[in-house]
């Protein structure tokens, strides 16, 4: 029986790839014919899928293949701009991979086709076994230069599995490439980037209650960060990395101090005998969002930091559950947790409209996280009862992440990376 | 409408982009993206006292959906704690407050702390030294029930006392 059971559950493993659903991409993708590169033949398969799947992920394009194609330049002398006008493509990409064993490079050019005119090229020097890095980078490349935004292929996300164990995990933007950061037999939630994306906050139960600790992801040194008998949860950095805002309990009840990571002087932001918690920080640092129960539902407010003694100010009216509030990385709105009647769903509220929109339609969705370019967000969802993460973006493309290992959730989006 | 939002900011840029003719010519390095892996020592305290486990078993209060309020029941079984409590003086209890999976787990995290605050308030009330408990919360983070279904939930929004 037991044999039976590891059986499925390895198949269940191998089942969980990358699921793209784009259920509704922008109205007019970008097209876009990727020629798998020249030199290192499985090296350049591996990689070329790598690139499609991360610009498909986006939601804003159309991808061309070898196959779809009239011609499949090898260089840039080979190019017949009219096969691939007829065809509508907008964009072309070519490139070569050279490997010799010590370093891997890559060059690539992208083309205008409307044009019939380079207007790309770039070199790429990767680091040897690390081909889904080198990937990443070429797809952010093509991206930045389409659409003329950031690209996010190359940042990574922190997520939370529970199995036997639970286990802090850091993953390429596509789920792959996992790499664990902390095992622990208790709970581990509220995972964070420090904003130059070198150290992590969390919330650990290792000691038996909750406490913030602050870990170097490189060389795993790690800290709590307030050692005192209470406990200490929700941490968020300012976006200078000086500061961390967080939920503490010593008077009983959940109220947000900002801890300054140098001297750490602690001073308190709020004070209600209501809950106050899930504080997260503007881009530019001037204003704390947090979840707070003090109008008898939780809703989701702001204090102003540049005022003295700024009064919260209530930001989301409609709804009976609207938490875990993150900000728009151009600060033009916020995404958060929305309950409108029964279902928790993800939802964004531009500050110049007067209403909520849903970007998801599950039950439990929830732990919404902004890529830094402020164009997609992943959240944790139920399916079965199990966790999984999903990503949707604002031209409202969705995927999920796949799942190597038990229930996953709590995903956090680094900054950028390159 | 997101569409179109976001189709302003990619006009911007390709207008900006086209504006400017010459040709964008880059080059990187790769960054190493290599991370080490830490194991947490757990330091929970199972060692729970043997007096207390023998009196406290079943103490286990429950609450409403959101709520941190006692319920009538709930204080029936809060009356027999602090008997209990009275009759050994030397007991000390921990109240671990916990939610259902509905919510945020920061929000859920707050509201188990509310609700073991609001049965050491009881004890409190009723005689017993508040140097005697100890009060955390594991939100909805140790379920006893899996279900996603109200009788699962309703076995979920509980404090513990042992």
């Amino acid at each position: 029986m037991k044999k039976i059971l590891l059986i499925l559950f390895f198949s269940n493993i191998s089942f969980s790839e990358l699921i793209l659903e784009i259920t509704q991409g922008t109205e007019d993708p970008f097209r876009v014919a990727i020629i798998e590169f020249q030199g290192s033949n499985e090296i350049s398969k591996d990689i070329h899928e790598i690139i499609k799947n991360n610009l498909k992920r986006s939601g804003e394009f159309t991808i061309f293949d070898n196959d779809d194609l009239l011609s499949t330049p090898k260089s840039e002398n080979d190019i017949i701009f009219n096969d691939f006008k007829i065809l509508n493509i907008d964009y072309l990409v070519i490139g070569n991979i050279v490997n010799d064993k010590l370093n891997i490079t890559s060059e690539y050019k992208v083309f205008d086709i409307k044009k019939s005119k380079k207007v790309r090229s770039s070199t790429i020097f990767g680091i040897p076994n690390k081909n889904r890095q080198l990937a990443h980078y070429i797809s952010d490349g093509i991206y930045e230069e389409i659409t003329g935004i950031k690209g996010i292929a190359s940042t990574k996300i922190l997520y939370v599995t529970e199995n036997e164990d639970f286990k802090l995990i850091v993953a390429d933007a596509d789920g792959k490439n996992e790499q664990v950061l902390l095992e622990s037999s208790e709970p581990i939630i509220s995972p964070s980037w420090s904003p130059d994306s070198k150290k992590v906050a969390y919330v650990s139960f290792e000691t038996g209650m909750a406490k913030v600790f602050v870990q170097d992801i490189a060389t795993g040194k790690r800290d709590v960060v307030i050692k005192n008998s209470s406990q200490i949860s929700s941490p968020a950095w300012s976006p200078d990395g000086k500061f961390l805002s967080l939920t503490m309990y010593q008077d009983g009840n959940a109220e947000i101090y900002i801890l300054n990571l140098r001297n750490k002087n602690l001073t308190r932001l709020t004070n209600h005998y209501a809950i106050d918690t899930e504080s997260s920080w503007s881009k530019k640092g001037s204003k704390i969002m947090f979840t707070s129960g003090r109008s008898g539902s939780p809703q989701l407010y702001e204090i102003n930091l540049r005022q003295s003694n700024a009064r919260p100010k209530r930001v989301t009216f409609d709804g009976n559950y609207n938490a875990k509030g993150s900000y728009l990385p151009n600060n033009e709105g916020i995404v958060f947790v929305h309950r409108a009647d029964v279902n928790f769903q993800i939802a964004i509220k531009y500050f110049d409209e007067n209403f909520i929109r849903p970007l998801t339609e599950s039950q439990m969705d929830e732990s919404p996280s902004i890529s830094p370019n402020g164009n997609v967000i992943v959240y944790a969802i139920r399916e079965e009862g199990m966790g999984l993460l999903s990503g949707v973006t604002l031209s409202g493309a969705k995927f999920k992440l796949p799942a190597s290992e038990g229930a996953v959730r709590e995903p956090s989006w680094s900054g950028f990376l390159r | 409408m997101f569409i179109f939002k976001n189709k302003i900011n990619f006009l911007i840029v390709i207008i900006f982009l086209s504006s400017c003719s010459s040709m964008n010519i880059t080059e990187e390095n790769v960054y190493s993206d290599n991370v080490k892996t830490v194991k947490a020592s757990s330091s929970m305290s199972e060692n729970i006292n043997l007096d207390s486990m023998a009196i406290f078993a079943n103490a286990t209060v429950y609450f409403e959906f959101d709520k941190s309020s006692l319920t009538s029941k709930s204080i029936q079984t809060l009356k027999s704690a602090v008997d209990a409590l009275n009759e050994n003086t030397s007991i000390k209890v921990t109240l671990s407050g916990h939610a259902d999976e509905r919510g945020t787990r920061e929000y859920n995290l707050a509201l188990g702390q509310r609700r073991a605050e609001s049965v050491s308030d009881y004890l409190v009330l009723n005689g017993i030294n508040k140097s005697r408990i100890t009060v955390k919360s594991f939100g909805e983070e140790k379920p006893l029930a899996y279900g996603q279904d109200e009788s699962s939930y309703a076995k979920n929004r509980r404090v513990e006392i042992n």
